[in-house]
């Protein structure tokens, strides 16, 4: 390289190090990063958060915003990878924002929400479910959904309750959320007096499932519940109907989405999910479910509301603590109730919701989904 | 866990196998070129993740338009997948390894590894970063045993992966025993410098050599798209690593070596998932490669006198 060459090229980097460190938008937004997945295998679960909470964040700023401000919804892309989610936290303290919606799975929650409660930023997860992420004793950390912990016993008491299977395997894909919710059912089915044959853990990204069901089907396995996200449950739904496995499958909410269908084809048809209520079906949402109709949205995902949720929250604590202090904000969400799209929320101490219920629907081939009972 | 199933360990062998095949495809790209130029290519994986994303794409089109025999779909899909993957393998060695040649060794494995990163990114951005799913275009297949009991199955597309790896693998061999450019690889691989003074034009070797490991990486995505039905831009990186070890087990720079190797990962893979955990099944095709360079360092069908790296 020539030294005319050189200095065209410094002179070139120079202008874009100073156009990144242009002028700062003058502070009269305030910002909510919305962290999630919009790329990777489960980016699916992120459009859903990202949908919610972008519509909150319109509706909200429509009405007039908060306290004379807009808010502003920045989107953070952590691919549902724990580091890149580490990266993510860092470029939000960096940014100094103070508000998160997000993260979305409980992998990359975990280690993010360290950086927030250090920095004081105020994170609400409307996904992330396993239950360690609250038992930090951290103070900025919430959640507007349900935690494994409940979501688990749910699909645990109807295994032993309801279905009785003689013989009874438990997988997951040996992630915080997977296996945490595989320990979970394990629990209370063993509770209720069944021993799972098998209790194994699955690669996450594994796309060959043949040795294993083949293993399963020797074993008479007749049910089988899988701790983890949809990829590898439906691979292994479309195997085992290949194989000529006919045990049925259940999932907790991480699997219960389109996708499953256009994997698994007709196999996804009669596997049992545990998701949260479809708030969508409330009545008292009747006009917000309009709205994102209106926009051609699907409001019936899992994670939606939740998100939704999220980000009113944090409005309506900046409204009501009359401060844009996160810390004193946390405060305030801990001590007030809300309304919001999942009904009448209130956290405990350590940023749980109070109530949460899932509900056990069978999915059906064509991905729509019926609850059962 | 109940006794021991002659049955199940004919179901595990045969999973073994199918999923062998597939690692061998990808492992033999890995071998020949390691056998010619003494490096590995580290792009390779991608190369593999596009054919799998050209034979889905391939097979979907093909579904639009009506065509529904499952030999023109394979043949149509094989085509046309093994055509755009050569290209991609040809891209490669011309810009990642020809202007790179007589550099020090690292210089173009490190180029290797930035054409894999790019690639990976370059399908990310152009196909989207999800799973792209297709359903089954050939299902069916052959139950043997007990009416009521454990019955193998033996499914179509197995068969399918089968006969599709042994054409291509005789083809290959035919190709490099018998005919005028297998014959300049096989004196490249021997000496490189030697076969340039003899008058082989060794760049064109080389670019064969990676256009044809491409090919064999395109059927095995093609395959891997019909069995499986799902492809993402991550996948390259598990299935080379894995086809990689594939290469060394059985001897890299060995072609035999690479289909043999294929096989015993898969057999491997299969039967840790069977009699210990699924978890496991890495662990085994790892510690397996481990244990038989500890023993012949040049794998199970390697040359002892290669002292390459």
């Amino acid at each position: 390289m020539n030294t005319i060459n050189r200095n065209v090229l410094s002179a070139a980097v120079g202008a874009v190090i100073l156009s990144l460190g242009g002028p700062a938008q003058a502070q009269d937004t305030l910002k909510i990063a919305i962290a999630g997945p919009t790329t990777g295998p489960v980016a699916q679960y992120g459009d859903m958060q990202m949908m919610g909470a972008k519509m909150a964040v319109e509706q909200i700023n429509a009405k007039g915003g908060v306290n004379g401000k807009k808010l502003e919804a920045v989107i953070m892309d952590d691919a549902c990878e724990p580091k890149q989610a580490v990266a993510v936290a860092n470029q939000i303290v960096n940014q100094k924002i103070k508000y998160v919606v997000g993260h979305l799975c409980s992998g990359s929650t975990q280690p993010a929400s360290k950086l927030y409660e250090d920095e004081g930023i105020l994170m609400i997860t409307p996904a992330a479910t396993n239950p360690a992420i609250t038992q930090q004793g951290y103070k900025m950390v919430f959640r507007t959904i349900g935690t494994d912990d409940q979501q688990g016993p749910t699909a645990g008491k109807y295994i032993a309750g309801t279905i009785k299977p003689k013989k009874l395997a438990i997988l997951h894909d040996k992630q915080q959320y997977g296996e945490g919710i595989a320990k979970e059912v394990r629990k209370t089915v063993e509770a209720g007096g069944i021993k799972p044959v098998l209790f194994e853990g699955v690669n996450k990204g594994q796309t060959d499932f043949s040795a294993l069901i083949t293993k399963m089907k020797k074993e008479g396995v007749e049910f089988i519940y899988y701790g983890g996200y949809h990829p590898e449950l439906g691979l292994l739904l479309r195997q085992s109907k290949e194989q000529g496995f006919d045990a049925k499958y259940m999932g907790p909410e991480g699997v219960g989405n389109k996708d499953i269908s256009a994997i698994a084809g007709p196999a996804s048809e009669g596997l049992l999910v545990t998701l949260p209520a479809d708030f969508s079906a409330d009545p008292a949402n009747a006009d917000l479910v309009a709205a994102f109709k209106a926009k051609n949205q699907d409001p019936t995902g899992p994670f939606v509301m939740p998100a939704y949720a999220g980000v009113q929250i944090i409005a309506d604590a900046i409204k009501g603590a009359k401060t844009e202090d996160a810390v004193k904000l946390a405060d305030y969400i801990r001590k007030n109730s809300f309304d919001t799209p999942i009904g009448k929320v209130a956290f405990k101490e350590n940023g749980d919701l109070k109530e949460f219920e899932f509900v056990i629907f069978t999915w059906h081939a064509d991905a729509t989904k019926t609850p059962v009972k | 866990m109940s006794g021991f199933s002659l049955l199940e360990f004919l179901q595990q062998i045969i999973n073994g196998l199918t999923l062998g095949s597939i690692y061998a495809l990808i492992a033999i790209g890995y071998t020949m070129v390691y056998g010619i130029i003494g490096m590995i290519n580290f792009a390779h994986g991608e190369i593999y993740m596009i054919g799998a994303y050209v034979g889905l794409l391939v097979i979907t089109a093909l579904g639009l338009f009506g065509v529904d025999s499952i030999s023109m779909i394979l043949l149509a899909t094989l085509a046309i997948s093994i055509l755009v993957t050569a290209s991609y393998g040809w891209t490669v060695e011309r810009l990642a390894y020809r202007p790179l040649r007589g550099s020090p060794r690292l210089v173009p494995l490190i180029s290797a590894i930035g054409v894999s990163i790019f690639l990976q990114n370059y399908v990310q951005l152009g196909q989207g970063a999800r799973d792209v799913s297709m359903q089954p275009v050939l299902t069916g297949g052959w139950r043997f045993g007990p009416e009521g009991d454990f019955q193998v199955y033996l499914s179509y597309m197995q068969v399918l992966i089968a006969v599709v790896t042994v054409a291509f693998m005789t083809g290959l061999t035919l190709f490099i025993g018998r005919s005028r450019m297998g014959r300049a690889c096989r004196a490249c691989s021997e000496d490189r410098a030697m076969a340039n003074l003899l008058g082989i034009d060794t760049d064109r070797v080389i670019a064969v050599t990676f256009v044809l490991g491409a090919a064999l990486a395109a059927v095995a995505g093609v395959l891997v798209s019909m069995y499986y039905g799902l492809v993402n831009p991550f996948i390259g990186f598990m299935a080379g690593l894995k086809a990689f070890t594939a290469a060394v087990l059985g001897g890299i720079g060995s072609i035999p070596g690479a289909m043999l190797g294929g096989v015993v990962l898969g057999l491997a893979e299969s039967f840790a998932s069977a009699y210990l955990q699924t978890e496991y099944k890495d662990v085994v095709a790892f510690g397996l490669l481990i244990g038989v360079l500890l023993v012949r360092p040049t794998g199970l069908l390697g040359r002892p006198d290669v002292e390459k790296v």
